[in-house]
C-alpha cells in the first residue's frame, strides 16, 4: 500500500538516481570523513556542467556614503568616474556560519534498509559540513535528544571537521525526542546569524514546532529542515501482525498491520503536513529523506533549492541576507 | 455408560474455545520494535478470513482433552446388573445388647430382646451382623464369620436363637469396651472380608444408665464411618437407691460388737421417692436396737448411714433396702472377715519384758490386728525342741546357739520349703549356721565398728526388700549398726546377699536349703547392737519375711460380681479335695491347689467348703451397676463416636436416593475416571510438544527482532 504524498515524491527520483552512488554500497564504508568525501566529490564531477557552481565574492549593491561608515569599503573607482562616495556592498561569503543539528534520540537509532537512520543523516551532515568546508565556511554541530548532548561551535580550522566527523560517527545514546528544549537552547547560543541545518525524524509531538523554529528564524537564522524517515516509516509494510514495541518508551502494543496500515498513513500524513505547514509559514526548506535515497541526490536537492531560494530572495527584495549556497 | 455427575458434560461446551481460537489471529510472541508508535494503535485479533481453521491435529487434541476432562469429571460407569449391585452395597451391622444387671429391671430385657428381634428383621439380605452382648465384658455370640458360614435363610433363625438364650448377668456394664469391641469387629471384618460394603452400623441396644463405664473409649479414636445408632430402653419407675459399705468391711471381727456400720446410700437423679428404710434380713439381730432404720436421701444425692450390727454369725447377714423402685440391688452382703492365726516360734534364751533384748521387739511387732491373730512361743536353746513345736508354728526366729538336734529338725523345716531367720548375737552363731546350712565351715568373727556402720548396697529386686523399692521407703541411712558379726561366705557359694553393710560386708544373707531358705542378720536388732528395732522398717521387714515365707494369706471377705476369689492358703494346702458352694446352691469342685475361683457370676454368699473348714465370702452387686438415671447422649458423643438418630435410621430411603447409592458404589467400583486422567495427561503431553513444535521460533525477517 501506497501513502499518499509521501511515495510519489520519493519515487519521483527513480529516473535521477541512475548514476548515483548506491547509500548500502555508500555506508559499508566505516569512515565517516571518507563517506562525505566520496559523495562530495562524486558530486562535484556529476554537475560540473552545472550553472550552479563557481561561487565566490560577489557584488550585491552600492549605497552612498555616509558619515560613520567604514572608508574601507568606499569603492575609489567608482568616486573616480563620478566623485562620489559609494560603499561597495558585497556578499557575506566568507562569514557564513552553519550550525548542523543532527538529532541522536532513540528512534534515529531505527533502520530496516541495513543501517539506521542516524547513520545516514550523520553522513547526510558529514557530507553537508565537508561541502561547507572545503569551500571555506564555518562548521558546526550539535546533537540532541530531548536536550543537547554535544555541541561544537561553527569554525573553519583544519583538523576541526575531523572532530566533527568523529562526533557524527558516535551512535545515538538518547532517549526520547523533545525540540523544543534543543531549539530554544540553540537559538539562546546563536548570537550571530547563520544556516541552521536541523536533521530529525520528527517523531514526536510538534505543537510547538512552529515557535521553536520561529524563535531561529528571528533571531535572522536561515533554517533548512531535512525530516529523515525509514521506509518502513513511510509505508508500514509489515506483512505478519506482532507485539510492536516502542523503541523510546518500550511501550508495547499488538498491531496486526493490514489492519492498523490505512490509519497510520492518515496520521503520518497529517503529521507531516502540518510540519510543511509550519516549514512554508516559516520560510524554513523541507527536505524529506528516506534513509535509502542516494546522498548526491539528497545533496543536490539541498543545493538547488538553495539556489532558487537565494533567487527568489534577491529578486524580488533586492537586499536580503546572503548566503554562500 | 452413564454418569455420576452428568451436568459436568456441560463442560463440553467449551469445546468450542480451542476452535474459536484456532479461528482468531493469534496474539503472537513476535516482537518487532519500532521507532515510534505515536501513529499506531492497538488493534483486536479478527477471525481469519479462512474457513478452515490451521493446525487441525493440534486443534483436534485441544478439543480431546476439554472432552475428556468434562467425562472424567461427570465420572462414567457401566451400569451393571441390579443383583450384583445390590450384593456390595450391604452394610456391615454389629448388634450390641447390654446384659448387665440394671437391666434385670422391670421388663428391661423384654424391651431389649423385641428391639434385637426387630433389627434382625429388618436386615436387608446383603447386610452382615454380628452380635455382642456385653456386661463387664463383651462376648461374641455371633460373629461375622458365623454370619458368612450360615446359609442366608438360616441366618435369622440361628441368630434369634442364640439371642433368646441371652440373660441379663449380675455384672456390672463396661460400655466403653463393648463399643470398641464392636468397633473392632467390624474392622477386622473388612480386612478379612473383601468385600466392598462401606455402611458401618453399631445398634447398642441398652438402658444407658449412668453407671455404664465409658473411660475405655478416652484412649480410642473412634472409626470416621462407624455410625453408632441407640436403641434405648428405659423403665417406668426411676427411683433407685444403692447400698455400698463405706466404713472398713471387716466390722464383724473388730473388738467393739457395739461399733456401728457405716452404709452410703445414694439415690438416682431421677427418682420420685426419698423414704427409705434399712434393715437386716435375719430375724435375730445381735440386739434390741437393731430396727430397721429409715434414712432420708434426696434424689441424686447419697447419705451415710449408720446401723448397729446385725447378727454376728458365720453365715454372713444380708442388709435389705426398702422403699425404692427397683429390686435387684436392695440386697447388701456381709460376710465375716477371714481371721488368720500365725504361730510364731523364738529360740532364743531373751527375757520377752526385757527392753534390751530382742524378743521385746518381736512381740510387739506382731500384734494382734483384724484379721491376724499372732501367738508368739519362746523357746529357750535349752528347753526341748520337738516336731510338734516346729510343725505348729508358721515362722521360726532363731537368736541364740542351738544344739544339734535342734538343728536337724530346723533344717528339715527349711527343706519342707520355710524360711527361718536367724540373728546372730554372736560368732558363735556362725557354727549353726554352717550346720544349718549343710556346710563344712562358715568363717565367722565380730566385726570391728568404727563408731557405727549403715546398709549400704541393698538388693531391692529380692521380694523380701522389694516393699522398700520406692525411694520414699528406701532410705536405711538412718539405722545404725554398732556391732554386727563378719561372715566369710567364700564356703557358701550359693548364698545370697540381700544387704551390705557401707563397709561390703554381708548384713542379711540368704541360704537357700532345699525348698526352703535360711535368713541370716549378721547383727541383732537388740539395742545394744543396732537401732533395727527402733526404726520404722522394722514392722514391715518382718512381715515382708512373713510374706515371704508364705504365711500371709488373703484376708478379704467382701467382693463384687465380676471379681476373682483368692481362695486362702490354708485350705488349698491343707486339703486336696475343696469345693465352693453358690449363692444359688450349686457346687463346684476345684482343682487342686487352685488358688483363685472366677466364676463369681452372680451377688450372695460363696462358701469355700475343704475339710479344714468352711469359708464365707460375701459378693455384692458393683456399685456403679445401681447408678440406674439415664446416661446423657452427649456423653458418648463428646468422645467422637458418630451418632446417628435411630428415627432418623428408621426413616425409608426413597427410591431415588437408593438409586444414587447403587450408581456411586458401582463407580466408586470400576473409577473409570482414573484411566480418563491419564489419557488426559498423555494427551496434555502430545498436545504440549506439538504445539511448542508448530509455534517453534521461525527466520527473523528484516527489521524485526524476537
Amino acid at each position: 500500500m501506497k501513502i499518499k504524498g509521501v511515495e510519489p515524491n520519493i519515487n519521483s527520483e527513480t529516473n535521477q538516481t541512475k548514476g548515483m552512488i548506491d547509500p548500502v554500497t555508500l555506508m559499508k564504508i566505516k569512515s565517516m570523513e571518507l563517506r562525505a568525501k566520496v559523495i562530495v566529490e562524486g558530486f562535484w564531477k556529476g554537475i560540473h556542467r552545472s550553472p550552479y557552481h563557481g561561487f565566490s565574492v560577489e557584488f550585491t549593491e552600492y549605497r552612498q556614503y555616509t558619515p560613520g561608515d567604514d572608508p574601507r569599503h568606499i569603492d575609489w573607482h567608482l568616486y573616480a568616474r563620478s566623485d562620489r562616495f559609494y560603499i561597495k556592498k558585497f556578499e557575506d561569503e566568507t562569514n557564513l556560519r552553519c550550525h548542523i543539528l543532527v538529532d541522536h534520540s532513540k528512534s534515529m537509532g531505527y533502520g530496516s534498509v541495513g543501517y539506521s537512520k542516524a547513520q545516514y543523516a550523520g553522513t547526510l551532515a558529514a557530507t553537508l559540513a565537508y561541502f561547507l568546508f572545503t569551500q571555506g565556511d564555518a562548521v558546526g554541530l550539535a546533537t540532541f535528544d530531548s536536550q543537547i548532548r554535544q555541541y561544537m561551535p561553527p569554525r573553519n580550522r583544519p583538523g576541526y571537521l575531523h572532530r566533527i566527523m568523529l562526533a557524527l560517527e558516535t551512535a545515538p545514546q538518547g532517549s526520547s525526542t523533545d525540540l523544543s528544549p534543543p531549539l530554544k537552547r540553540i537559538a539562546e547560543i546563536l548570537n550571530r546569524r547563520g544556516l541552521i541545518i536541523l536533521m530529525s525524524d520528527l517523531l514526536t509531538s510538534i505543537e510547538k514546532l512552529e515557535m521553536d523554529l520561529g524563535y531561529l528564524r528571528a533571531n535572522g537564522h536561515d533554517v533548512v529542515l531535512f525530516n529523515v524517515l525509514d521506509p518502513h516509516e513511510l509505508n508500514f509494510d509489515f506483512n505478519t501482525p506482532a507485539i510492536f514495541e516502542d523503541i523510546e518508551t518500550g511501550k508495547t502494543f499488538y498491531v496486526d498491520p493490514p489492519a492498523a496500515q490505512q490509519d497510520y498513513a492518515g496520521k503520518l500524513q497529517n503529521h507531516m503536513a502540518s510540519v510543511k505547514t509550519i516549514c512554508r509559514n516559516l520560510g524554513i526548506d523541507y527536505h524529506l529523506f528516506a534513509i535509502n535515497r542516494p546522498f548526491d541526490l539528497a545533496l543536490l536537492e539541498f543545493l538547488h533549492d538553495r539556489m532558487r531560494r537565494r533567487k527568489q530572495i534577491r529578486h524580488p527584495g533586492g537586499s536580503s541576507v546572503r548566503s554562500a549556497v | 455408560m452413564n454418569f455420576l455427575y452428568p451436568f459436568f458434560l456441560a463442560g463440553i461446551v467449551v469445546i468450542g474455545l480451542p476452535i474459536l481460537l484456532h479461528m482468531i489471529r493469534r496474539h503472537t510472541r513476535k516482537r518487532i520494535t519500532f521507532s515510534s508508535l505515536m501513529f499506531l494503535r492497538t488493534t483486536i485479533p479478527r477471525f481469519r478470513n479462512r474457513s478452515r481453521p490451521e493446525n487441525l491435529f493440534l486443534l483436534i487434541l485441544r478439543c480431546l482433552i476439554i472432552c475428556l476432562l468434562a467425562i472424567a469429571f461427570a465420572r462414567p460407569f457401566l451400569e451393571k446388573p441390579a443383583k450384583e449391585t445390590a450384593a456390595s452395597i450391604g452394610k456391615r451391622v454389629v448388634l450390641l445388647i447390654d446384659t448387665s444387671a440394671s437391666m434385670k429391671r422391670e421388663d428391661l430385657w423384654k424391651q431389649a430382646s423385641e428391639q434385637a428381634l426387630s433389627v434382625i428383621n429388618n436386615l436387608k439380605p446383603t447386610d452382615r451382623l454380628c452380635v455382642i452382648n456385653f456386661d463387664k465384658n463383651a462376648q461374641t455370640i455371633a460373629g461375622f464369620e458365623m454370619w458368612n458360614e450360615l446359609e442366608p435363610e438360616q441366618r435369622v433363625s440361628v441368630i434369634k436363637e442364640e439371642i433368646s438364650k441371652l440373660s441379663p448377668t449380675w455384672s456390672a456394664t463396661n460400655m466403653g469396651n463393648a463399643l470398641i469391641t464392636a468397633a473392632e469387629a467390624i474392622e477386622d471384618d473388612e480386612i478379612n472380608d473383601k468385600m466392598l460394603i462401606n455402611e458401618r452400623q453399631i445398634i447398642l441396644i441398652s438402658d444407658l444408665q449412668q453407671g455404664s463405664n465409658l473411660d475405655a473409649l478416652n484412649t480410642y479414636e473412634w472409626p470416621e464411618k462407624t455410625e453408632l445408632i441407640i436403641k434405648p430402653v428405659a423403665a417406668k419407675k426411676t427411683t433407685n437407691a444403692a447400698m455400698q459399705i463405706i466404713a472398713s468391711s471387716n466390722y464383724l471381727t473388730q473388738s467393739d460388737p457395739n461399733k456401728l456400720l457405716r452404709v452410703r446410700i445414694t439415690n438416682s437423679a431421677d427418682a420420685v421417692t426419698e423414704q427409705f428404710q434399712l434393715s437386716w434380713a435375719d430375724n435375730k439381730p445381735a440386739n434390741a436396737s437393731a430396727k430397721p432404720v429409715s434414712v432420708y436421701v434426696p434424689p441424686g444425692q447419697g447419705i451415710v448411714a449408720e446401723l448397729p450390727p446385725g447378727p454376728n454369725e458365720i453365715t454372713g447377714c444380708k442388709l435389705i433396702l426398702t422403699g425404692d423402685g427397683q429390686d435387684y440391688d436392695n440386697t447388701l452382703y456381709l460376710a465375716p472377715n477371714l481371721e488368720q492365726q500365725i504361730n510364731i516360734l523364738y529360740l532364743g534364751n531373751d527375757n520377752i519384758e526385757d527392753s534390751k533384748q530382742m524378743l521385746f521387739y518381736i512381740k510387739r511387732a506382731f500384734q494382734k490386728t483384724g484379721t491376724l491373730n499372732f501367738n508368739i512361743t519362746s523357746l529357750s536353746t535349752d528347753a526341748v525342741l520337738t516336731e510338734k513345736n516346729i510343725k505348729d508354728s508358721q515362722f521360726i526366729i532363731i537368736t541364740d546357739t542351738l544344739k544339734s538336734g535342734q538343728i536337724k529338725l530346723l533344717r528339715q523345716n527349711m527343706e519342707s520349703g520355710n524360711t527361718i531367720l536367724l540373728a546372730m548375737k554372736s560368732q558363735e552363731a556362725g557354727a549353726v549356721i554352717a550346720e544349718l546350712a549343710g556346710l563344712s565351715r562358715l568363717d565367722c568373727k565380730e566385726a570391728s565398728v568404727n563408731d557405727y556402720t549403715m546398709l549400704g548396697a541393698i538388693e531391692f529386686e529380692h521380694p523380701i526388700l522389694k516393699p522398700f523399692s520406692d525411694p520414699r521407703f528406701g532410705d536405711f541411712s538412718k539405722i545404725h549398726f554398732w556391732k554386727y558379726r563378719k561372715i566369710s561366705l567364700d564356703n557358701a557359694p550359693q548364698a545370697r546377699v540381700l544387704a551390705r553393710f557401707d563397709n561390703d560386708d554381708p548384713a542379711l544373707i540368704e541360704l537357700p536349703i532345699e525348698q526352703g531358705s535360711l535368713l541370716v542378720l549378721t547383727s541383732t536388732w537388740q539395742p545394744s547392737d543396732s537401732q533395727l528395732a527402733l526404726s520404722s522398717k522394722f514392722v514391715p521387714l518382718l512381715y515382708s519375711i512373713l510374706e515371704y515365707n508364705g504365711v500371709l494369706g488373703n484376708q478379704q471377705s467382701q467382693y463384687f460380681v465380676g471379681d476373682t476369689i483368692q481362695i486362702p492358703q490354708k485350705i488349698i494346702s491343707g486339703t486336696e479335695k475343696v469345693q465352693i458352694r453358690k449363692p444359688d446352691g450349686s457346687v463346684i469342685n476345684m482343682e487342686t491347689r487352685q488358688e483363685v475361683f472366677e466364676q463369681i457370676d452372680q451377688p450372695g454368699f460363696y462358701t469355700v467348703e475343704s475339710s479344714a473348714g468352711n469359708q464365707l465370702f460375701a459378693v455384692n452387686l458393683p456399685v456403679q451397676e445401681c447408678r440406674t438415671s439415664p446416661l446423657p447422649i452427649e456423653d458418648i458423643e463428646r468422645f467422637g463416636v458418630a451418632f446417628t438418630d435411630a428415627q432418623e435410621n428408621r426413616t425409608e430411603q426413597t427410591g431415588k436416593v437408593k438409586a444414587h447409592q447403587n450408581f456411586v458404589e458401582m463407580e466408586y467400583q470400576q473409577k473409570y475416571w482414573r484411566w480418563l486422567f491419564i489419557a488426559l495427561f498423555v494427551l496434555l503431553l502430545a498436545e504440549i510438544w506439538l504445539g511448542g513444535w508448530l509455534t517453534r521460533p521461525s527466520v527473523l525477517t528484516q527489521g524485526e527482532e524476537k
